[in-house]
């Protein structure tokens, strides 16, 4: 093993090689090196993101040595962007830095294609118009290239005990979700070689070693066989139908200790539902992006398009999803258990093979060459199918000019919910508007509890919800707060935005949609789609 | 002409103005100077220099704590690398517990970490009572319960300096928790065992008999031919050519089978027992531990009362609740444990339900009614003397309601279980 591999080797094993490469060709831009800024670096620089550059005007102030470890009193008064960058540097030699002493906004001035080198831009400590304008230029350059160049747009911030974040990537694709198991036993509706294997067990003339050793799979073929034949075809639907299937295989049992038969009896339940498309995955195949496919597609809805044929033609599918062809352990012999779990991947690899067959067909269509996706990746796609997902955040401009005013009401209808939070936060951008500083920053904090009283009242308003549906109480705790940062909060939205970025890089497990917010006094996080 | 009080202010803005400002949302909270000089005298223990360690440290060091100790048997190796942010690749090899120290003290300015680089069981409880907190960031099973076990059993409810806050932070791959224990006042870690999930393991006639995962393979290639191989000489799982030994091994049983997807990666991972650990989990894990510590010792907010949750695959979610105490825990609980078998198995059926019971999470119990031993698993004079019970009934050995109490090596404590026999 490679030093490299030893390096990650805790981390490959949850998102492989694939997940690390494209984590290694990744740039990520932070605009502020804030304390919350700097810790999604460091948790992104340490399982090697490939670069990351810090754009920051400001000089390094004592407050910032309080809150942010990547300072230290030395610091003080030299450039943030560079100090910032020569200690996370120090993390790991495979992540390449860069610094920039410049204002964000000069920058853009100067250089207006500057953004889009980067996979992620990420912001904090920027004013809402800023936040926005930034949010604007990564989601119209998604808009005017190919999906595949899009960038992803971070906004964190946190304000004494309060944490916010908020994710904006217009349309992210995701074949490897992870889900707890993958198995696909079909056996509601067996294909003939699974049939032909239930029917090799004698279960009247094997020892009894070899009856216990009978694969469930096989028990419930079996059982699930004689069910339908007395039912004319059907498979049992009731609760008292499964019952009945749970008393016939019982009745097959040679003695109460059979493991194999305890297994087939605690998955009778799950076996009598129908093999099925997922409604999730038939709302893929009326996607627009499947209807509208061009040769700028992505592979993604390319293959889309092709399960979308596969599955329409019965004659290969019977109206199913490609096989996933994985088997979960059993109590078995050796023998039988590999030879049915042969049986399960030859017809994987099949199915893979007639949707490739298929995406031939339809990459010529749009007029790409028909072996441009490769064999492997439509096998994984086919092993996946049933949990393909896609995630559409919306813009930070619709979160502003259309509200989703039905779903925030019901959120502030809540009185735990951490939704509170928002509303203060998008109370205290307006207060900033009003003020030009925000609310509890000076010593005579309490004068500006009123103040900020009015902006809740407002927006409150504009959304058509009840204005006293926050507080006075918290309206003055966060300007108790007064801006500060704490480390502490700091460092878990630090945590919980790397690991959002590295969900959304690796094209791996599910990226949250859009907003998650996290309350430091009441120890509890909400995810929103605002 | 800065003051170092000035100086002070102006580092710690962010919290300062946490603690100088009162508070309408937690009406008992004084903001009086006291809270101040009382994190930077308060001496917090922090167990463990690992991915969660070094995270805690950190957080600690800038929340204003400065009388830090950490403790850590381990030494840092090339794997750590990736989430352990207070150790480079020349520090491979070096003690955990001193390289943080030394990184931090550097680092944060007026703040003290003292290293212990030792086992916690090293230290008694005389040493345990000089904090105000501690922080735990461990990812053994065993050391968590020993710890809990004597913080609670130091716990005099009549004396609240006896009384010292645990709060512990634990991960796995893009899960993690987080809980705060307040001896004999909240459930503690013996009171949540049930939690855990049954111990992985593959019994032993799958291994000898009919394989089916690769798993299996590697199992019979270290369990069953490394001794017949080497003896007494245990696999260094740490030794890349033991762990190639294996492997290969593993690799040849899995042809002679079929079986695929023997890999070195897994035999590794097997072995060792390998736990997928990142630095993101590590780090939401181990804030939420020092936020809590924060807020305990400043009672500036109120704390997590008492367990939080947290799961990344999908989407970000937590979930907050109260864990209740339980009557017949064995470490806090009033009551002693109740349970129920069958007279007429064995006492090796018995022994063997203990093993598995997921909040007992026993390797090798021994047995013993009324101070006298039925089984006993070493030393080898005895195991052989008692072993002839094992055979027989517990209807034979003891009547129903009997206490009876069970040791074992990773057990910190001894269990005492009324049994009744059906």
């Amino acid at each position: 093993m490679d030093a490299k591999t030893q390096k990650y080797d805790r981390q490959l094993r949850l998102w492989g090689g694939n997940g690390q490469e494209a984590l290694e060709s990744a740039h990520i831009l932070l605009v502020n090196a804030s304390p919350v800024g700097c810790e999604v670096l460091k948790n992104l620089i340490l399982p090697g993101i490939g670069q990351f550059t810090i754009v920051d005007a400001g000089t390094v102030a004592l407050h910032d040595v309080g809150s942010n470890f990547f300072f230290d009193l030395e610091s003080v008064g030299k450039s943030r962007a560079e100090k910032a960058c020569e200690f996370l540097s120090e993390l790991n030699e495979d992540a390449k830095g860069h610094w920039i002493k410049n204002d964000i906004s000069t920058l853009l001035k100067e250089k207006p294609d500057f953004l889009d080198q980067f996979t992620i831009v990420m912001v904090s400590e920027v004013t809402q118009e800023l936040a926005t304008k930034i949010a604007k230029i990564c989601w119209d350059h998604g808009k005017t290239t190919q999906a595949k160049k899009q960038i992803s747009f971070v906004w964190v911030r946190t304000v004494g005990l309060i944490g916010a974040a908020r994710i904006v990537t217009p349309e992210h694709t995701i074949v490897e979700t992870h889900p707890d198991s993958v198995a696909d036993l079909r056996i509601d509706s067996p294909f003939p070689e699974l049939d032909a294997y239930w029917r090799t067990f004698d279960f009247d003339t094997q020892d009894n070693l070899e009856f216990g050793h009978i694969p469930y799979v096989a028990i419930l073929l079996k059982f699930m066989d004689q069910w339908k034949k007395e039912h004319n075809g059907q498979t049992p639907s009731t609760y008292a139908e499964k019952n009945q299937l749970k008393a016939l295989i019982r009745s097959g049992m040679r003695s109460a200790d059979d493991e194999n038969f305890e297994e087939a009896l605690s998955s009778v339940l799950r076996s009598c539902q129908a093999t099925v498309v997922p409604s999730s995955i038939k709302d893929l195949f009326s996607d627009p992006e499947v209807e509208n496919l061009t040769a700028e597609s992505i592979d993604f809805w390319v293959l889309v398009k092709a399960l979308k044929e596969f599955v329409a033609d019965t004659s290969k599918s019977a109206g199913l999803l490609p096989l996933s062809g994985t088997i979960p352990d059993m109590k078995a012999q050796t023998d039988s258990y590999v030879k049915l779990q042969s049986i399960y991947k030859a017809k994987a690899k099949q199915d893979a093979q007639v949707v490739a067959e298929i995406t031939g067909r339809v990459l010529e269509k749009i007029g790409r060459p028909k072996n441009s996706i490769a064999f492997v990746d439509i096998e994984a796609f086919c092993k996946f199918s049933a949990f393909l997902k896609v995630v559409r955040h919306r813009s930070l401009e619709s979160e502003y000019v259309e509200p989703k005013t039905e779903q925030i009401a019901l959120h502030l209808a809540d009185p735990d919910s951490v939704f509170v939070q928002y509303v203060l936060l998008r109370a205290s951008d307006a207060f900033y508007g009003d003020h030009g500083r925000y609310p509890g920053e000076n010593e005579s904090w309490e004068e500006d509890v009123e103040h900020l009283q009015g902006n809740v009242a407002t927006l409150l308003e504009s959304w058509g919800v009840d204005k006293e549906a926050v507080s006075p109480e918290r309206v003055h705790e966060i300007c108790r707060y007064g801006m500060g940062a704490i480390h502490n909060i700091a460092s878990l939205m630090g945590g919980v935005v790397s690991q959002e970025i590295i969900k959304v890089i690796t094209r791996q497990y599910v990226p949250m949609n859009n907003t998650v917010l996290f309350d430091g006094a009441a120890s509890v996080t909400g995810v929103f789609e605002l | 002409m800065l003051t170092e009080e000035n100086i002070d202010a102006k580092r710690w803005d962010g919290i300062y103005k946490l603690l100088d400002r009162s508070s309408l949302i937690h009406p008992d909270f004084q903001p009086i100077e006291e809270i101040k000089d009382f994190v930077k005298e308060a001496k917090i223990l922090v167990i463990g220099a690992g991915g969660l360690g070094c995270e805690i440290l950190k957080n600690l060091a800038l929340s204003g704590f400065r009388d830090i100790h950490v403790i850590d048997m381990d030494t840092i190796d090339i794997s750590n690398l990736n989430r352990q942010f207070l150790f480079r690749r020349a520090d491979v090899g070096k003690s955990k517990a001193e390289t943080a120290a030394t990184f931090v003290n550097r680092r944060v300015q007026g703040v003290n970490v003292t290293p212990h680089f030792c086992k916690i069981q090293d230290k008694d409880e005389d040493f345990y009572s000089e904090f105000a907190l501690i922080i735990c960031g461990l990812d053994s099973i065993e050391a968590r319960r020993w710890i809990n076990a004597t913080l609670v059993g130091m716990a005099d409810p009549e004396s609240p300096d006896t009384m010292k806050p645990l709060i512990d932070g634990g991960t796995e791959g893009f899960k993690g928790q987080a809980r705060v224990i307040l001896p004999r006042m909240t459930s503690c870690y013996e009171c949540s065992m049930d939690m855990l999930s049954k111990p992985t393991g593959f019994p032993l006639c799958t291994i000898a008999n009919t394989p089916r995962l690769p798993e299996h393979c590697i199992e019979w290639a270290s369990v069953l031919e490394w001794p017949k191989v080497h003896g007494d000489r245990k696999a260094d799982t740490d030794d890349p050519k033991d762990i190639q030994w294996l492997y290969e091994t593993a690799l040849a049983r899995a042809k002679e089978f079929n079986i695929q997807g023997v890999t070195y990666s897994l035999t590794q991972g097997v072995v060792k027992n390998i736990i997928p650990a990142i630095a993101s989990t590590n780090a939401i894990i181990a804030a939420s531990c020092c936020n809590e510590a924060l807020k305990i010792a400043t009672t500036s907010a109120k704390y997590l009362d008492n367990y939080m949750m947290y799961t990344g695959n999908d989407s970000v979610y937590t979930y907050t609740f109260q864990h209740q105490r339980k009557d017949d825990c064995p470490v806090c609980g009033q009551s002693a444990l109740k349970l129920e078998f069958r007279g007429d198995k064995t006492l090796e059926d018995f022994i063997e339900y203990l093993k598995e019971k997921p909040d007992a999470q026993l390797k090798k119990p021994s047995v013993a009614i009324g101070g006298k031993p039925l089984y006993m698993p070493a030393p080898k004079q005895l195991e052989e003397a008692l072993r002839p019970n094992l055979e027989k009934t517990l209807k034979e050995l003891l009547s129903s309601g009997d206490e009876i109490t069970i040791t074992d090596t990773t057990l910190p404590f001894s269990l005492q279980i009324v049994l009744t026999l059906v």
